[in-house]
């Protein structure tokens, strides 16, 4: 049976996803050659300040990550295209494995800095819990049996989860908060020392080219199956 | 068919059902009242002052019975099949949504009372503040559990999951509301002015009408069939 046109998994993603992945892990290897021996200390939390050079850019990474997926299902819920149904899903695991790399490395860093692994500050807790909806965009997508329709479910669930995300931005400035504040991106300027915010640039540029590879890689996969599936209703409805 | 009255016409209906069986309703009171004698007996009151933790365990009683009744709004019209003649109706989508939460919203108006004189009640808890300044915090506080609880009813009602997913799609978007609501009612239950209740007040109301927006808007999309 052939296979629509517009629901060919694209060569052209392939390429771009491996492009992009070996990009992003050769500059992540870099950045931790820099934040290990070329970037200076902080003065006054030591070395464990070095896990932000991690720890941001995951976060920026995950909040991209479930942006597109928003948007992506947004798009879905509108066009009904499934190939904005697959983006919308690669882009929801890649923030779900990002958002569990910052919810482990920032309590690892607040141990030390705040003397305990778990603040119950907006910042944190709204962040889990974003992370605990997209988490049940999974479960919604899997546990309906008509596959359209759980699509289709799931495309609601990531767009109502996603008012969470501008809330998750200005908590810090609406609640008294512990969450340290921005520091590279600030209408008057960065305030970070110039070395620190090379390598944590470098960090979130490596973050982003391999989530965006990986991003293509499952869009790529999602469609195969899709497509696959579609070939076994098919060739099922033809006997 | 307007809105308005379509709206009116679904939450009268759902009412009338609820009125003529009882059941949901009946559960809801009772577990409210159950989980607030079991939330007094399980604290140690001579650590923790029943009026600290009153206003705590209040909206967690009242979230946890808010989200599973509304969580059952579909189940009988579902059943019989009647929710697809709902769907087939000329009224629009966002008036279902709006009638369904307005049925559901009664509900937990009437049971965030009972869970309020409850957990009160229980923990001992003389000095309550003023009750009207109590409503003032508990009713954009149910408004909005009870549109998020039947936008989320619908979604999970369609997973094989069912009841253990309604609380994972739903406790998220509900948490910054639980805050702001106990917030405001543990500040009523201390005597603080209402300068110091106003501003979670405020933003209750904001998560509440946000709520009953994004529902309208996105329910079409959660009832395609």
């Amino acid at each position: 049976m052939d296979r629509p046109a517009a629901m060919q998994p694209s060569a052209a993603a392939r390429v771009a996803g491996l492009a992009l992945v070996s990009v992003g892990a050769a500059v992540i290897l870099v950045m931790h050659w820099m934040a290990a021996f070329w970037v200076p200390t902080e003065a006054s939390m030591g070395v464990v300040q070095r896990i932000f050079y991690i720890h941001a850019p995951a976060a920026w990474t995950t909040f991209l990550a479930f942006g597109i997926s928003a948007a992506a299902s947004a798009a879905y819920l509108w066009l009904r295209d499934e190939r904005a149904d697959a983006a919308a899903a690669a882009a929801a695991e890649g923030g779900l494995v990002f958002g569990a790399v910052m919810l482990t490395s920032g309590p690892l860093w607040a141990r030390i800095a705040w003397g305990t692994y778990w603040e119950w500050e907006p910042r944190l807790t709204l962040t889990l819990l974003l992370w605990f909806t997209y988490l049940g965009y999974f479960l919604v997508r899997g546990s309906v049996t008509d596959r359209r329709k759980g699509r289709r479910l799931a495309a609601v669930v990531a767009v109502a989860g996603s008012l969470n995300i501008p809330l998750i931005h200005v908590s810090v400035n609406w609640f008294r908060s512990l969450h340290p504040g921005a520091v590279v991106i600030k209408p008057d300027g960065p305030t970070l020392h110039p070395d620190m915010q090379t390598t944590v640039l470098t960090s979130v540029a490596g973050f982003t080219c391999l989530f965006l590879g990986l991003l293509c890689f499952r869009y790529r996969a999602g469609l195969a199956a899709e497509t696959r599936q579609a070939a076994a209703v098919g060739d099922e409805a033809e006997q | 068919m307007n809105g308005l009255r379509a709206t009116w016409l679904f939450a009268a209906k759902d009412l009338r059902t609820e009125l003529r069986s009882g059941g949901r309703l009946v559960a809801m009171g009772a577990f409210v009242v159950l989980a607030a004698f079991l939330f007094a007996v399980s604290l140690d009151r001579t650590q923790v002052p029943g009026r600290s933790a009153a206003a705590g365990l209040l909206w967690l009683v009242v979230l946890f019975a808010t989200t599973t009744g509304a969580g059952r709004a579909f189940d009988a019209e579902e059943e019989d099949g009647a929710f697809r003649h709902v769907l087939a109706s000329p009224a629009p989508r966002g008036a279902v949504f709006a009638g369904k939460t307005a049925a559901n919203w009664v509900l937990a108006a009437i049971v965030a009372v009972l869970a309020f004189f409850a957990v009160t009640a229980f923990l001992g808890v003389r000095s309550t503040g003023p009750l009207a300044w109590h409503g003032a915090v508990l009713l954009p506080g149910t408004i909005g559990l009870a549109a998020v609880g039947t936008f989320f009813g619908r979604v999970s009602s369609h997973s094989g999951l069912g009841d253990a997913l309604l609380p994972v799609l739903s406790f998220p978007l509900l948490a910054p509301m639980v805050f702001f609501g106990s917030t405001a009612s543990a500040r009523v239950l201390l005597g603080r002015p209402w300068s110091e209740i106003a501003g979670p007040a405020r933003l209750l109301w904001a998560f509440a009408l946000g709520s009953l927006a994004a529902g309208a808007v996105l329910f079409r999309h959660a009832t395609d069939e």
